[in-house]
């Protein structure tokens, strides 16, 4: 098997002396889906800032497609395909649903400040790719009703949905989902899960954190996360028999 | 673009054209200025509107287009277009170059830095007197030559300065509804998610302050070559406050909008003048109103009314 | 570079230091309790000062009381503004420039009526202490400067007993950092925010008393003073009043310093340009709390 997409080795941090991270060391190979729960504060998200660039980890390495990922900017990783989502919906209020999407093809094409300025057929050209792939992302996760209504107006399953269709208008290789779940009712998570099988059978790898256990049985691989350190992986139901975890989750 | 709307274009087209006849020799003068402010004000209103930026340093390029005219049309001797260019040469490359680092910072220190280089440029303007003249200034500024046509009537001068205004509101156009437009609006709404889109904004923030400084420079030149005279008082921190009101009050989203913030600002105080040493007073109030009363500025506040009207009214087009 | 031009310089600085420092705090203060830049707080100056100058010289008022009438004066124009303006404008949810930019309106209107009812001549008040001076090794301090010096320590320190001590004070701090919280807690939180602007309207008018003996108050005093304030109080980290008082001393140890040391027409330049770079390289202030920046 080919090197993994992404190797976290050895990562760890601490915030103001507080440990939040412990040489947490894990795989994540092209084409999967694997999870990562653990209770609040146990550093998932902690662990999402650093693969994305957010953060740089006091300890250990990030390696995506076999090179360390060091002083890399988010922007950088986003450009190597390596996008996450927030736990929030962090939607562009004031633009139009289209827009949105919009935002998220912008990486894919290129224009200077000089030919936005003049209007070029260059920028005009780009300008088009960019909302016909838009309009198409829009079509593909069915916010075609939507598209001009502003993003302030959606509800909070709707915003998901924008947040990943930008997401993925981007071509992502790896996508970091942190908390898609939260804010969804049943019916919204479960055509989450649905829409994350879909984006993975075409595809793209994903890294799901989620406290839902129901969700996570989409991931093949789920590793357990408290206090910062990894204590169980496995599949889903590996886990759930796993004595330490139900420990940890007593109650929970 | 209805028919409608066309016809209202032509209409205010041919007011334009003919109103530097019509108007006192006065008013033909401040239109000229309210001209000049536009294209000044067309970049704060980029950086405010688009960026969420407030700058407070136009005054700075402003007073670099003019005096850069000022030097090399009457010290040196070269054609009015040299000082143009060399204006917006030397403002582009400060911008950028104290752009950089002051543009890492956020929301009140930036304002606040963007202060404080006004600040200092208006106190080198005065203390560098060898290349400004300070408080005497520089004067006997040619008037501006078309092609053998001289531009030495503010009646002539209004359609050179308004083209130039027009000129730039289509290119703060054309960068609004592209992909730089797109990029700039999403930084506004959520620096996070732009980044984790792969925005670069930095890059882009400093961009945009080139750019309202090239605007802020032209504007300078512009002032120059009409007012034939340039020294510091015009350069000073309460110019670039003034910079900053025309697309507050205007609409700092709208680019037509901010017409309307430099028609405020060129003509309130004049208007209000009439009424005797009060007006400064007046004016500050006139300011608190808007900002209290019309966030999104005049254009924002009689757009709604306007909508409001249109529904009740005929609404059918 | 003598020794008595240096201490002559550091006398002038920890004097021009202090009433930065007084309007630094004032506008800090406001800014943490409201989250509003307040761009009129060098007015608050003008207004205290030229309160105490019209209740000493036009209605006769004894000194001490006068000062008293001019600092409630910069407290009662604060009030008035929180109640009339920001109050209107935070239940429409303003955004934070709006209120900037009421601020600038409202100093720009005040600097005017101070033009229009006042007129262009400075006004000096006298100074406290008589006329004399203090002279050490050649360096000249004026009794005055002395007892700025001394006062505005003393607000330093009652000011940092307020947010400490007092129960108002704690629950100015608590509304500020969580408005939702604190209102559970029975905290009025708009009463708390008036509040916050009398206390910068009367440090902004302590300052501009205290200063007026040394260089005269006038129409145009407030923009300068604003400007000062306002990087004393970015110096300090913004969100901390104290910190202030040290971004102010800094600020006027630094202008004195360039004085002598380059050139007096370039203190300005000194000054403002030291403030980017401690902005830049420093963004949480001198004092400041990692993790709040501006804005």
């Amino acid at each position: 098997m080919a090197e993994p997409l992404l190797a976290l080795k050895e990562v760890g941090h601490s915030f103001g002396g507080l440990s939040v991270l412990r040489s947490v060391t894990f795989d994540v190979p092209e084409g999967g889906i694997i999870g990562l729960i653990g209770p609040n504060g146990s550093g998932k998200t902690t662990l999402f800032n650093i693969v994305t660039g957010y953060i740089r980890p006091l300890a250990g390495t990030v390696a995506y497609r076999g090179a360390a990922l060091g002083r890399d900017t988010i922007q950088q990783r986003g450009m190597a395909g390596l996008v996450r989502t927030f736990q929030t919906p962090q939607v562009f209020e004031q633009m139009t649903v289209l827009e949105n999407v919009m935002v998220g093809c912008t990486k894919l094409t290129r224009t200077t400040m000089l030919q936005d300025l003049l209007r070029t057929p260059a920028a005009r050209g780009q300008m088009r790719e960019i909302r016909d792939r838009a309009e198409a992302a829009c079509e593909r996760f069915q916010l075609s009703a939507l598209r001009d209504r502003p993003a302030a107006s959606l509800t909070a399953g709707q915003r998901r949905i924008l947040e990943i269709a930008r997401a993925v208008a981007g071509e992502p290789r790896l996508l970091l989902l942190d908390e898609p779940s939260s804010g969804l009712n049943v019916q919204e998570i479960d055509d989450l899960r649905d829409w994350i099988v879909r984006l993975n059978e075409e595809g793209i790898t994903i890294l799901l954190v989620s406290h839902d256990m129901g969700l996570m049985t989409v991931a093949r691989t789920v590793h357990t996360l408290y206090f910062g350190e990894i204590i169980a992986s496995g599949d889903m139901a590996a886990i759930q028999r796993d004595p330490r975890v139900r420990e940890v989750y007593l109650g929970v | 673009m209805t028919a409608r709307t066309l016809l209202w274009l032509a209409a205010g087209l041919v007011v334009w054209a003919v109103l530097p006849f019509v108007v006192p020799r006065y008013f033909a003068d401040l239109l000229v200025f309210t001209g000049i402010y536009t294209v000044a004000g067309l970049g704060i209103g980029l950086l405010l509107g688009h960026c969420g930026i407030v700058n407070l340093a136009q005054a700075t390029f402003y007073g670099l287009g003019a005096y850069a005219s000022a030097y090399c049309t009457v010290m040196m001797g070269l054609p009015s277009v040299v000082g143009f260019l060399v204006g917006a040469v030397i403002s582009m490359t400060l911008a950028y170059v104290i752009g950089r680092p002051i543009l890492r910072l956020t929301g009140y220190f930036l304002a606040l830095g963007t202060l404080a280089l006004s600040a200092i440029a208006s106190a080198l303007f005065f203390e560098w007197d060898w290349l400004t003249g300070g408080t005497l200034g520089i004067g006997g500024i040619p008037k501006l030559d078309l092609f053998g046509f001289l531009l030495d009537r503010p009646s002539r001068y209004y359609y050179f300065v308004w083209i130039v205004a027009f000129a730039c509101m289509a290119v703060a156009r054309n960068l609004v509804d592209s992909r730089t437009g797109l990029m700039l609006r999403a930084m506004r709404d959520s620096s996070t998610a732009a980044a984790a889109l792969s925005i670069d904004l930095q890059a882009l923030r400093t961009k945009v302050f080139v750019v309202c400084a090239l605007f802020g420079s032209l504007a300078g030149s512009l002032f120059a070559h009409h007012a034939s005279f340039v020294s510091t008082q015009s350069f000073t921190v309460d110019r670039s406050i003034s910079f900053l009101l025309i697309p507050v009050i205007g609409g700092a989203t709208s680019i037509p909008g901010i017409m309307v913030g430099a028609l405020f600002v060129t003509f309130l105080p004049e208007l209000l003048s009439k009424l005797g040493d009060i007006h400064q007073i007046l004016f500050g109030l006139a300011l608190v109103a808007v900002v209290v009363l019309m966030p999104e500025g005049l254009v924002g506040a009689f757009g709604k009314l306007w909508t409001r009207f249109a529904r009740r009214g005929g609404g059918n087009g | 570079m003598t020794l008595s031009l240096v201490l002559q310089a550091l006398f002038a600085g920890v004097t021009n230091g202090i009433v930065y420092a007084l309007v630094g705090m004032g506008l800090s203060a406001i800014f943490k309790g409201s989250r509003v830049i307040n761009a009129m707080q060098g007015e608050f100056a003008v207004i205290g000062a030229m309160t105490t100058v019209l209740l000493l010289t036009r209605t006769g008022w004894p000194y001490p009381a006068a000062i008293a009438g001019g600092a409630l004066s910069g407290a009662l124009v604060g009030a008035f503004i929180e109640v009339a303006f920001v109050r209107f404008m935070a239940r429409k949810n303003a955004s934070e420039d709006s209120f900037l930019l009421l601020t600038i309106g409202l100093a720009l209107t005040l600097s005017a009526s101070v033009l229009f009812f006042i007129g262009r001549d400075g006004h000096l008040l006298p100074p406290l202490g008589g006329d004399g001076v203090l002279i050490i090794l050649d360096a000249v301090i004026q009794f005055h400067a002395l007892w700025l010096i001394a006062i505005g320590i003393g607000a330093t320190l009652a000011l940092r007993a307020f947010y400490h001590r007092t129960t108002i004070g704690l629950s100015m701090m608590a509304a500020s950092i969580d408005a939702d919280g604190a209102a559970t807690t029975g905290i009025n939180v708009g009463r708390m925010r008036t509040f916050t602007f009398v206390l910068g309207g009367l440090l902004g008018a302590l300052g501009g008393i205290l200063v007026t003996p040394l260089i005269g108050v006038d129409y145009q005093l407030g923009l300068n003073l604003t400007l000062k304030g306002f990087a004393a109080a970015v110096l300090g980290g913004l969100t901390n009043p104290l910190g202030a008082a040290v971004g102010g001393l800094t600020l006027g140890l630094v202008e004195s310093l360039a004085i002598i040391g380059i050139s007096s027409s370039y203190k300005d330049v000194v000054a403002f340009t030291v403030l980017i770079v401690i902005m830049i390289l420093m963004p949480q202030g001198i004092l400041g709390r990692a993790g709040r920046r501006g804005g």
